[in-house]
């Protein structure tokens, strides 16, 4: 029944294969895991680097796989694969899926991703322009605007994937070996291979990683970007608000965002509804984010407002049972190719350090149960909630 | 096989033949393909209904009767966290259904009642009118579609059910009532017009077991495909749009070397690359359509309006140059490369791979399991497959497609 968890238990743990120091080569071997999935001659290959931005550099990490991004395409569609970035909170990570049986070429590619990216003019411009729209939008885009600013009050020490003004014009100048090295360790490095290949085959395709090669950059002040002043013009209004949630129970917590979600959604029958469970390794929170049109807006305020209260008042077992259930579908769903299985598996590797965190995700959700969720329901109560709010833009016809 | 499934199958095949007297013939259009490792289960239903089963002014009755009776479906589906796809094409309804193992049957149970027990219902019918009736406004002001259309319009000739768009046209649909949906569902949407593939870490005899005994009825003979009467030579269509569209369609009889063929769709869609030469080409595409009987290699250009003609030309010499002659070993051995590993990221869902395997069974009645063939095509199938085809029917739309004439 348990595909996933069985999955997990019989394949993670028996070929997760431990970093072994080797004075022969330049840096140590990465922490290789390898999912078996015979079912095509397919491999997701996920390369991730537990790293923060440089102090000063914000928005360096993202910068970095931009400017690297064409290059391993190129290579990648050599072979009819695919690649893919993307910068968590808590890594760079690099996905790359292909045939298997150009696991050695593919894995080729994506240590090339480990060495600082040497740009022209034009690149750098170009990486720089498309980092820039990223963080345009999160002041921009209204649902970008919103989750932003919520982040930014629940974790004010966490800055955009996408970094600052400020830490991109010191990129743009910037010796970009020396702002890698500042970033990159191999020992940080874990990979993670999905798909029909042997633990053996793929550790000897990571037998070797780059070593940093410059001087760190010297530490810099970073300047935390504000989230007030002119909100985003929207159409429809927008209330947002999260709660912080650090010593909840994780799966309990993401029973009660979806039964919050559902609740929300039932109440304001006009409103896109949004509830969502923020996990990093700074912390938890759960979070709503809704648009509502005008004449819906102050209901929508209300229904944040009371939105813990009302969920409690109806909580009973058959619901709890349900979400916890459709969450366990959902993560089944949503891990049913290598590549979004490697993204799903090491999402969870990534922030808790363990190689079984999905798996003991999975497991507990099946766990969940009514007291559990009314405790989270009582933690976040007592919990001072941060709240955003943006108006509907309003019209006015031309003189 | 355990012994509880084999008792099991019995079971399934006995009640199925006491009561329906042939349970082969629904055995024969099943394929199930056991993937342990898969977390999900796929299921694709092709129903056999399409425009050839339309009154002319009722285009467009197929798919509006699929969606109208899997609309009331959904929040079963979404209860059990299983998804479903409706896709029409011209030769069948597609219904792709992917759920948690634990709830795959229950999920396919609902859809099959659905599509053969239930009546249409009113409301779902007005409903999806509606929606549908949008998409082919949307359809028919779009040049990409359209030129599509008019392509089909070319190839299979005036009168042909499938010269017709596979979804219909937004004037025929809005006349649809339920009493239509109605007596298309009742008359059409039978089991023995149902072929199914299975993919996914199910038992293969108890999911053919689970099908069995619902599509407990003979196969229905496959019809012949209407026979088609190309037009010739190329069809200007003027069309209010920026940019212009050349499309030329090769087409193939039933013994085709598909692989080679769709090879053969990349290696001239990569002569059409940006590039020096290539510097006013918005787009390029090449793919291999399948239908019963044969098919067709479908190549479409975007170009500039004023080029049609000159672009049109290079289509069909870079096709005849990979007739002519094979490609160089090394640009050979490169394009191969990359197409097996196209082809094989192509089905690396098991959704895909149940469409693949489900195609394959109705088209050809192959059973397989296997949704890529295992060998490679060498220079000398490309060049042999590229030398097979017929045609092409080309179709021009855009702005002043007529001044290059």
């Amino acid at each position: 029944m348990l595909v996933l968890a069985l999955a997990l238990a019989g394949a993670i743990r028996a070929d997760t294969l431990p970093a072994r120091a080797d004075a022969a080569r330049d840096a140590p071997p990465p922490e290789v895991a390898v999912h078996r999935q015979p079912a095509l001659p397919v491999v997701a290959l996920r390369l991730s680097l537990l790293a923060d931005d440089p102090p000063g550099y914000a928005g360096a990490g993202h910068l970095f796989q931009h400017l690297l991004l064409p290059s391993l395409q190129e290579q990648v569609r050599r072979v009819g694969g695919r690649v893919s970035i993307a910068r968590s909170a808590d890594a760079l990570v690099y996905t790359v899926t292909g045939p298997a049986a150009e696991l050695d070429y593919l894995a080729g590619v994506l240590r090339s991703a480990l060495r600082a990216p040497v740009a022209g003019t034009g690149e750098m411009l170009q990486a720089l322009y498309l980092v820039g729209e990223e963080r345009s939008a999160e002041r921009e885009i209204a649902p970008q605007f919103m989750r932003a600013a919520l982040r930014s009050r629940l974790f004010p020490d966490q800055i955009s994937a996408a970094g600052t003004d400020a830490g991109a014009r010191r990129l743009e100048v910037a010796k970009l070996d020396a702002v890698w090295a500042a970033m990159y360790r191999p020992d940080r490095v874990s990979v993670l291979a999905v798909g029909d290949v042997q633990a053996d085959a793929v550790r000897r395709a990571f037998a070797t990683l780059p070593d940093a090669e410059a001087q760190p950059a010297e530490a810099l002040e970073d300047s935390l970007p504000a989230y007030g002043g002119v909100p985003p013009e929207a159409t429809r209004g927008w209330v947002g608000a999260a709660w912080p949630a650090d010593s909840a129970a994780p799966a309990a917590l993401s029973v009660a965002a979806r039964l919050l979600g559902d609740d929300l959604r039932r109440r304001l029958p006009g409103a896109q509804v949004s509830a969502e469970h923020w996990w990093t390794h700074e912390g938890q929170a759960l979070a709503v984010v809704m648009a509502a049109p005008a004449r819906q807006l102050p209901a929508a305020r209300a229904a944040a407002g009371d939105a813990l209260d009302s969920l409690a008042a109806g909580l009973d077992s058959a619901a709890v049972v349900k979400a916890a259930a459709g969450l366990r579908r959902d993560m089944l769903f949503s891990s049913r190719t290598p590549e979004k299985m490697a993204e799903l598996l090491g999402g969870f590797a990534d922030r808790a350090g363990d190689r079984g965190a999905a798996d003991a995700f999975y497991a507990e959700l099946d766990r969940v149960d009514a007291p559990q969720v009314r405790a989270v329901l009582e933690l976040l109560a007592r919990a001072a909630p941060v709240r955003v709010d943006v108006p509907p833009q309003r019209l006015r016809p031309s003189p | 096989m355990t012994r509880a499934s084999l008792l099991r199958l019995a079971g399934y095949l006995g009640i199925a033949l006491a009561v329906f007297g042939s349970p082969a013939a629904a055995q024969d259009r099943i394929v199930v393909r056991t993937e342990p490792g898969t977390p999900v289960v796929s299921q694709e239903l092709l129903l056999a209904v399409g425009p050839a089963d339309e009154p002319e002014l009722q285009a467009g009755i197929a798919s509006l009767t699929a969606r109208a009776v899997t609309s009331p479906l959904r929040a079963t589906l979404d209860s059990l966290g299983a998804h479903l796809e409706v896709q029409v094409q011209h030769d069948a309804l597609a219904f792709t259904l992917t759920a948690a193992p634990e709830v795959w049957e229950d999920a396919s149970r609902a859809l099959l009642t659905a599509l053969f027990r239930d009546p249409a219902d009113t409301a779902a019918v007005a409903r999806e009118r509606a929606r549908i009736r949008g998409e082919l406004e949307a359809a028919e002001a779009n040049p990409a579609a359209v030129a599509a259309a008019q392509t089909d319009s070319v190839l299979y000739g005036a009168g042909h059910p499938w010269a017709r768009p596979a979804a219909g046209l937004s004037a025929t649909v809005a006349t649809l009532t339920p009493a239509d949906v109605d007596v298309f569902l009742r008359k059409n949407f039978t089991p023995d017009r149902v072929t199914i593939a299975v993919v996914g870490p199910v038992d293969p005899v108890e999911a053919k077991g689970f099908l069995i005994g619902r599509l407990n009825a003979a196969a229905l003979e496959a019809p012949a495909p209407p026979e088609t009467h190309p037009g010739d030579g190329p069809v200007r269509r003027e069309f209010g749009s920026i940019t212009a569209w050349v499309t030329a369609s090769y087409r193939f009889g039933r013994d085709a070397d598909v692989e080679a063929l769709r090879l053969l769709a990349l290696v001239v869609a990569d002569r059409f690359e940006f590039g020096p030469t290539s510097r006013a080409l918005y787009d390029a595409r090449g793919e291999v359509v399948r239908r019963p009987g044969g098919g067709e290699v479908r190549f479409t250009l975007v170009v500039p309006p004023g080029e049609v003609d000159a672009w049109a030309e290079r289509l069909r010499a870079a096709v005849a140059a990979v007739a002519d002659a094979p490609l160089p070993a090394s640009a050979f051995a490169d394009r191969v490369r990359r197409f097996r590993g196209e082809r094989l990221l192509a089905l690396d869902s098991p959704e895909a791979r149940a469409r693949a395997l489900a195609r394959e069974l109705l088209l050809s009645g192959s059973r397989t399991g296997e949704p890529v063939p295992t060998d490679r095509p060498t220079a000398e199938r490309l060049q042999a497959a590229a030398k097979s085809l017929q045609g092409p029917v080309m179709v021009y739309l855009g702005p002043s497609v007529n001044a290059g004439t």
